[in-house]
């Protein structure tokens, strides 16, 4: 490990120091108000990782699954008034872990995935670059592999306001899962194809299908990757750039008079983009003629769905996650769940069907609303 | 502390397995360590240097009233402690398993159960989170009108168990006087209700009873609480006085007078000019005041009015509505590492409360019995009034030490040495051991003093609701 590294390590762990007797992002973390445990909570997580720096633990199985059950989400940090970086310290740790071979068995098999493939979902190398241009649309892994028609009607939307962009990243994982589970070297190899994408594309406008791809490029590679984001290149959402283009009266949509009651579901890192959150509902008021129904874990405190790295380290936990919030939507009497993320899309499916609301992609509702 | 052999652990376990379910049980190494500090500086430091605190023999999480029953029940048996824990956010050691035993968590406890808008109540299991329930009635343009800084890690029965206060309990008064009801597991496994009105002239409240007892009289379950309509109106000032003694004498004129303040927030010169500096940015001398008034536009703006008069008469300077609404958003920064007082330094609030003939020769007395008996350590002291009554105010004090003893034992002998001076001097001179943080443990020791000759009423109490001493022993001065 470089020093520079070795320093990056030491200064993101001692935002461990600050948190592990601080309780004042208690409140937002799903994690902790899932299961109710004290140890999976941001102070537990910090006061773990500053137990084993005092020796009064040790890195074990037992800790490891603790380390590894922070979901990443960002809400511990959206909420603290000082920005403590937590879920980097968190990261950091992990990545200690994951060099002394301790981390759980599947963190290694991933690692594989990524380095061969790219992604950890599909034996398939990503697409090569198709061509050069302007604008650039990153489509990820989530969206080529786990909810493909996300993009073909992300782009008919686009096409229909004049921009047709080049794919870039079209099957590659854009490093975040990576770096959540400590797997720092790889996470960065992840970022710099994608970066060398984005340069061999020629593009000074990128735009993204969900705020954590927004939130990879913009925050986490600088955060905590180290790893600079080309200033010529601007990144936008494209669920932001709809409204935007709505606002403005360049997009029209067909008025839908289903009166099922729907609510939007606020995607996976919302908490990370909070910027973003009040386009998708303008775009679905456009589409319905009235406002949704809001969940309680909503905007500036919405929750993640399985779409964190919990769904490969933790299964269970990464499924009540994504249970608590459809359980969330049903409680408010929506019966009707639409989101943009096809990660976050992907994750609800199954369990919408078993709690019987229609699951429904906001790209796609768009697109046929055109 | 006992050595439960690995045989008799298991025979236990498997019990207590069978009341809550698998998953709802630990005895893992790594949740007794989470487990085994609260928010107290003293367990804090020790483990900051590296030494180990006393732990759960069970970490359990029961879901209903009736597993509770059912683990105290057990724990009577096998002569276990028992210590309720709901966020693990008291000050004062109250949560501590220094004795080992059951700890319970509440947190699964965390349905509302209903929010009766006529009547204006809210009933909640005692596990919420404190900001869940907040953020649940504000859906509905209510509030539970209680903005204590823990709330985001607190639960409903913390509120109520060490009788806590918060931002603006000035006009809206203490948990203790928001509670209308509650239901409690008691020491036997019993479950009961309080009477369903607070007042009330149908024999003894035996209500106030489990208000401050901190889990040594049973576990809260579920309480039923008064809430308010959200604020028309929220009117905030500051102003700042040369003198202490005219911002105190400017508070009680507004209280005895019914002027209604939300809230009356004053900052002694040490504290203006250390905490406000750094958390707010304003650089001030003097005693800073924040004032506030909240409810209907028109009565909230007239009682504002009186109470600038009031402040002008004794010499007050207006810092206008900027600096009172600053300090509003940021109320809770100052419990925020890194602005917070954190290790290594040592710290205590040794906040007490008592009346308006008392309350000044009561601040100047802890003042100078910190700064003079610790000279040595270069003890800072630095007070707010910070919530006030028709009768007195709270003085929130607070010692610092910057460079305590690197040695663990040694910093726990100094900081005890410290609260006993200061909880002295609290008792001579007319203040209460605590206003709303608790004894705990911390503070255990002074409760025969503090009650006198009630103490030994109190105790024959306790004796009689737990006769196996098994409800958080060790706190709030009673034993086993």
């Amino acid at each position: 490990m470089g020093s520079a590294e070795i320093k990056f390590f030491e200064n993101v762990i001692e935002t461990t120091e600050n948190c592990r007797y601080c309780l004042m992002c208690r409140h937002t973390c799903p994690v902790g108000l899932g299961t109710h445990n004290e140890t999976l909570t941001p102070h537990g997580w910090g006061l773990i990782i500053a137990s084993v720096k005092r020796g009064l633990l040790t890195w074990n199985a037992q800790t490891v699954d603790a380390l590894y059950s922070c979901a990443d989400c960002g809400n511990c940090r959206a909420h603290c008034v000082f920005d403590q970086p937590l879920p980097h310290a968190i990261a950091a740790a992990r990545a200690e872990v994951a060099a002394q071979n301790l981390a759980p068995a599947v963190v290694y098999e991933l690692n594989e995935l990524f380095k061969k493939w790219g992604n950890p979902y599909q034996p398939q190398a990503p697409e090569p670059l198709g061509g050069s241009g302007n604008v650039a649309l990153f489509v990820g892994d989530e969206a080529r592999y786990l909810w493909p028609s996300a993009l073909a009607a992300a782009l008919k939307l686009l096409k229909a306001i004049g921009v047709e962009p080049i794919l870039v990243g079209e099957g590659r994982s854009n490093g975040f899962l990576a770096s959540s589970l400590g797997l720092f070297e790889t996470a960065k190899m992840l970022a710099q194809a994608v970066l060398d994408d984005v340069k061999a594309s020629g593009a000074s406008r990128l735009l993204v299908l969900s705020p954590g791809d927004f939130y990879s490029f913009g925050q986490l590679y600088t955060e905590r990757l180290g790893i600079a984001w080309p200033e010529s290149v601007a990144v936008q959402e494209v669920t932001v750039l709809l409204a935007d283009k709505l606002d403005a009266g360049a997009l029209k949509f067909k008025p839908i008079s289903d009166e099922t009651p729907y609510a939007y579901l606020d995607p996976t890192h919302t908490v990370r983009v909070p910027e973003r959150v009040e386009a998708p509902r303008k775009l679905l008021a456009a589409l319905y003629g009235k406002p949704g129904l809001e969940v309680f874990w909503r905007k500036d405190r919405a929750h993640p769905a399985g779409n964190t790295a919990l769904q490969f380290t933790q299964p269970e936990l990464s499924h009540q996650l994504t249970m608590g919030r459809l359980y969330d939507t049903l409680e408010v009497g929506a019966r009707r769940v639409i989101c943009d993320d096809p990660g976050t899309l992907s994750a609800i499916k199954a369990g919408a069907e078993q709690v019987r609301l229609e699951a429904l992609g906001l790209y796609e509702l768009l697109a046929g609303q055109l | 502390m006992a050595q439960r052999a690995v045989f008799t652990s298991e025979m236990i376990r498997s019990e207590l397995e069978e009341i809550v379910g698998p998953p709802n049980i630990s005895t893992d190494e790594t949740d007794k360590l989470v487990y085994s500090t609260d928010w107290a500086w003293m367990p804090q430091m020790w483990l900051d240097r590296g030494e180990r605190l006393a732990t759960p023999d069970f970490i359990l999480h029961p879901g209903t009233k009736e597993e509770i029953s059912e683990i105290i029940k057990v724990a009577n048996r096998f002569r276990l402690p028992v210590v309720p824990w709901g966020g693990g956010s008291g000050t004062q050691g109250g949560a501590l398993p220094i004795y080992g035993g059951i700890l319970i968590d509440t947190k699964r406890l965390d349905k509302i159960i209903e929010i009766n808008e006529k009547a204006l109540t809210v009933t909640a299991q005692a596990g919420i989170n404190g900001s869940q329930l907040e953020w649940a009635l504000n859906e509905k343009g209510l509030s539970l009108m209680h903005y204590p800084a823990s709330a985001n890690c607190a639960t409903l029965g913390g509120y109520l168990a060490p009788r806590g206060t918060g931002t603006i309990s000035t006009k809206y008064g203490k948990a203790e006087d928001l509670v209308i009801g509650f239901e409690v597991v008691l020491p036997n496994g019993d479950i009961i209700r309080t009477p369903h009105v607070p007042n009330h002239a149908s024999g003894p409240d035996f209500m106030r009873l489990f208000l401050g007892s901190e889990g040594v009289f049973g576990v809260i379950t579920e309480a039923t609480m008064q809430v308010d309509y959200l604020p028309e109106a929220r009117l905030m000032r500051a102003v700042l006085f040369d003198k202490v003694a005219n911002a105190i004498e400017a508070g009680r004129r507004m209280m005895t007078r019914r002027l209604d303040p939300m809230v009356i927030r004053l900052y002694d010169p040490a504290s203006t000019g250390s905490l406000v500096k750094s958390v707010l940015g304003y650089e001030l001398e003097g005693a800073y005041m924040v004032l506030g008034w909240d409810g209907d536009p028109d009565i909230a703006a007239l009682q504002e009015q009186k109470g600038m008069a009031i402040c002008d008469e004794l010499g007050a300077r207006d810092l206008g509505r900027e600096p009172g609404e600053h300090w509003w958003k940021h109320r809770y920064d100052f419990y925020y590492p890194p602005k917070s007082l954190k290790l290594p330094w040592m710290y205590g609030t040794t906040e007490t409360v008592t009346t308006y003939d008392k309350i000044e020769g009561l601040y100047a007395a802890k003042k100078k019995a910190i700064e003079d008996t610790y000279q040595d350590w270069d003890a800072k002291y630095i007070g707010h009034f910070s919530h006030w009554f028709h009768w007195g105010a709270a003085l929130y004090d607070r010692f610092i030490v910057e460079q305590p003893p690197a040695d663990a034992q040694e910093a726990l002998r100094l900081h005890n040495r410290i609260w006993n001076t200061a909880i002295t001097a609290s008792l001579e001179n007319g203040g209460m051991v605590n206003e709303h943080h608790g004894v705990g443990l911390k503070l255990a020791r002074f409760m025969p003093r503090q009650y006198g000759s009630a103490w030994p009423f109190l105790q024959s109490l306790k004796k009689a609701i737990d006769p196996n001493g098994i409800m958080n022993p060790g706190k709030v001065g009673f034993g086993f």
